[in-house]
């Protein structure tokens, strides 16, 4: 069994109008057994900034910890938020760092533009080959249930609550077709002035 | 000294070549949909092989009977075996009872064939779709070695794992409130299917070209092709 | 045999490597010994093999080509391998991979014909019966996991329509306009459905260029394929095997090469 899918979880993030989302589901496990319903994979970087982090859980949290050091770091130092862009080259690079003993993670990065507001998505594998596609990024271990769903379901301009509606059930309904994700999820819409977090219920077998 | 032929094989200098492998992986998706008196079933028409695509125009549907259509997709040369002995089959059980068999007897059937290889499976992962005794769509779907499932909808296939939480999504109404699950219109499975073959055709590889979809209803089964990104 | 660098009471280490050590018998070299008889009746690599066939179908008829050369490895060992087989004037067959196989099955098929001929019902055998029987014993051969290493092209006239099929070593079958096995399938497939699409009913002529036009982009970058070749045609008015023919060369841009072969 490949390491990615030792402990599973899925994470997807999606661009609407003026507005990204992420979501992720809660589970956390040792291959088939399931230990805990609370497990964080996504992280608050920055005001409008989040990161997901799928993958090897103790390395979800590893990278966690050494990404905030580095953003704590730059924010002394240039004293602001930084850029999402800037934000994936940090994650991309700390990855690299570990070319030949890698982070078991494929990051997902959502956020606005500081400055312009601009939606971005990014994500990686998991030596940091950056991709930053203009619709949605999926990762973890039902990556071909989200492709499916969200490229029937996704579509450009999407309003917040659309957005909302669209990411959820693209999320649920691949997390039900993958025995190592799902048992709750959560989703947090990111707007110029405000951001949602929902938690979903889905089921729990 | 027992040599299994898919175990390696050592020469004399003890170096490991690799063995003859019997299986291929020639892609290709295939999707079901039952209804009340109709019953879907739709298949890519590309056959692929690693990088390289073998042709754009294969059908993967097998008529079996006017009620009855197999989809297949997987290892094409036991695809090819598979739905040649069924024919045959079907052909034994007309002569024999003066009627041709019913889409739930080739169900079972289809079963009990694959199990009978079940330590030298056919690599194929089958759908059947049809009308059962009643008129009522059936569909049924099975692993390579003959575990079978009457489903409502089903998704088979490389673009397998693509398709099915979509049909959950809009034909089970998994996780919707508010919403009562109706029994589905032909339009809408139809605009269904199309729409869930261009999605996976964007991710997957081995699917792709064009599909062939077949409706199979009370009066008869008719075909309909619809083109996919050929690249 | 059991690892032995590490010495311990009950596999104590060889004197020198593959030599005996203390206490337990010594097999000498070259004598055979379990270990070194396992030997496969079963063929799994091929021997003597031919590379890539291609096929075409025109307006009227099939065209198949391949060139005569049969390597061992990567030895061009035997350069005078017909390939291409007039089957009866209703079918060609190009054959790929291992030579001897195909020699087999030649020889096979030969006496089926005459068999049949010797009938004298003035039926004769179809493509698509040559090709399913051809599928038939392949996939035979790969379920007993013993297989005929051959990639083979089958065209020929169907009821006046032209009719060209593939089988490769596993019976994995299909049909299609055109069609070309081995290196041949990444290389000269893309040209022949690009010339396809631009120009969908063929004339014969144009389909034999195109084919040697294929041969030829193969032979510059197959390193088992060779200049010389055979074509098979086969319209209604019959089946031509031209051949062995040579390709056309150029090697003005590779200035380290004198004057071709």
């Amino acid at each position: 069994m490949s390491i990615m899918s030792y402990n599973g979880g899925a994470i997807v993030a999606m661009k609407g109008k003026n507005c990204v989302a992420i979501a992720a589901d809660k589970r956390f496990g040792i291959q088939a057994q399931t230990l805990a319903l609370d497990f964080q994979k996504i992280f608050e970087m920055g005001p409008h900034l989040f990161i997901g982090l799928p993958g090897l859980a103790t390395d979800t949290q590893t990278v966690h910890q050494r990404l905030k050091f580095r953003l704590n770091l730059y924010e002394l130092k240039e004293n602001r938020h930084i850029n999402p862009k800037t934000f994936a080259a940090m994650v991309s690079n700390l990855l690299y760092e570990r070319r030949f003993g890698p982070y078991f993670i494929e990051p997902i990065i959502a956020g606005l533009d500081p400055k312009t507001f601009e939606p971005y998505v990014c994500n990686m594998d998991l030596i940091g080959c950056p991709n930053e596609p203009e619709d949605f990024v999926v990762g973890g271990t039902c990556t071909e249930q989200l492709y499916g769903m969200c490229e029937t379901l996704w579509e450009p301009d999407l309003e917040p609550d659309d957005l909302f509606e669209t990411i959820s059930q693209a999320l649920i309904s691949a997390v039900d077709r993958d025995a190592i994700s799902g048992w709750g999820a959560v989703v947090h819409i990111i707007e110029k002035d405000k951001i949602t977090t929902k938690s979903l219920k889905t089921r729990m077998d | 000294m027992s040599l299994n032929g898919l175990a390696d094989c050592r020469t004399y200098e003890g170096t490991k070549i690799p063995s003859f492998v019997p299986y291929a992986d020639n892609g290709g998706s295939v999707i079901a949909i039952a209804g009340d008196d109709f019953a879907l079933l739709a298949s890519d028409t590309r056959l692929s092989s690693g990088f390289s695509i073998y042709t754009r125009e294969q059908r993967k549907l097998f008529r079996l009977s006017d009620t009855t259509v197999l989809g297949c997709s997987g290892c094409w040369c036991d695809t090819l075996t598979l739905a040649r002995i069924l024919e045959a089959r079907m052909q034994m059980y007309l002569h024999e009872h003066q009627k041709p068999m019913s889409t739930p007897a080739v169900a079972q059937m289809l079963s009990t064939m694959l199990y009978y290889k079940r330590f030298f499976p056919y690599y194929v992962s089958n759908v059947l779709a049809g009308l059962d005794e009643e008129g009522k769509g059936c569909v049924y779907c099975y692993d390579p070695v003959g575990h079978c499932q009457k489903v409502a909808f089903n998704a088979k296939g490389s673009a397998g794992a693509l398709l099915q939480p979509l049909l959950d999504n809009q034909i089970g109404y998994e996780n919707m409130d508010n919403v009562t699950s109706e029994p589905i219109h032909i339009e809408k499975a139809m605009a269904l299917l199309k729409d869930a073959f261009i999605s996976a055709a964007e991710r997957d590889i081995y699917t792709g070209d064009s599909i062939f979809i077949n409706i199979i209803t009370k009066d008869g089964i008719q075909e309909e092709k619809f083109t996919l990104r050929r690249d | 045999m059991a690892c032995m660098s590490k010495g311990d009471w009950y596999s104590p280490v060889q004197f020198w490597r593959s030599g005996p050590s203390p206490g337990s018998l010594y097999s000498f070299p070259g004598v055979l010994t379990a270990e070194n008889t396992r030997f496969s009746q079963r063929s799994q690599a091929p021997i003597t093999t031919g590379t890539s066939v291609l096929g075409i179908a025109f307006d009227g008829g099939v065209a198949i080509a391949a060139d005569v050369l049969c390597s061992y490895g990567s030895l061009a060992r035997f350069r005078d391998c017909p390939r291409v087989m007039h089957v009866n004037d209703n079918i060609i067959l190009g054959a790929g991979g291992d030579y001897a196989d195909y020699q087999y099955l030649k020889d096979v098929i030969e006496q089926k014909i005459l068999e049949e001929e010797c009938l004298n019902d003035g039926f004769s055998l179809k493509p698509k019966a040559l090709h399913c029987w051809l599928t038939r014993v392949m996939y035979n051969r790969r379920s007993k996991l013993d297989p005929f290493w051959n990639s083979f092209i089958v065209g020929g006239l169907q009821d006046n329509e032209p009719f060209l099929g593939t089988v490769d070593k596993l019976g994995t079958a299909y049909v299609d306009h055109h069609i070309a096995t081995g290196y041949g399938a990444y290389m000269a497939l893309p040209l022949m459905r690009e010339a396809v699409e631009k120009n969908p009913n063929m004339t014969q002529k144009e389909a034999q260029k195109l084919l040697i036009k294929c041969l030829q982009v193969l032979y510059y970058r197959d390193a088992r394929s060779y200049p010389k070749f055979q074509i098979a045609t086969l319209t209604k008015e019959g089946v031509t095997v031209e051949g062995p023919l040579t390709l056309d060369q150029n090697w003005e841009v590779a200035h380290m090469v004198r004057d071709g072969v």
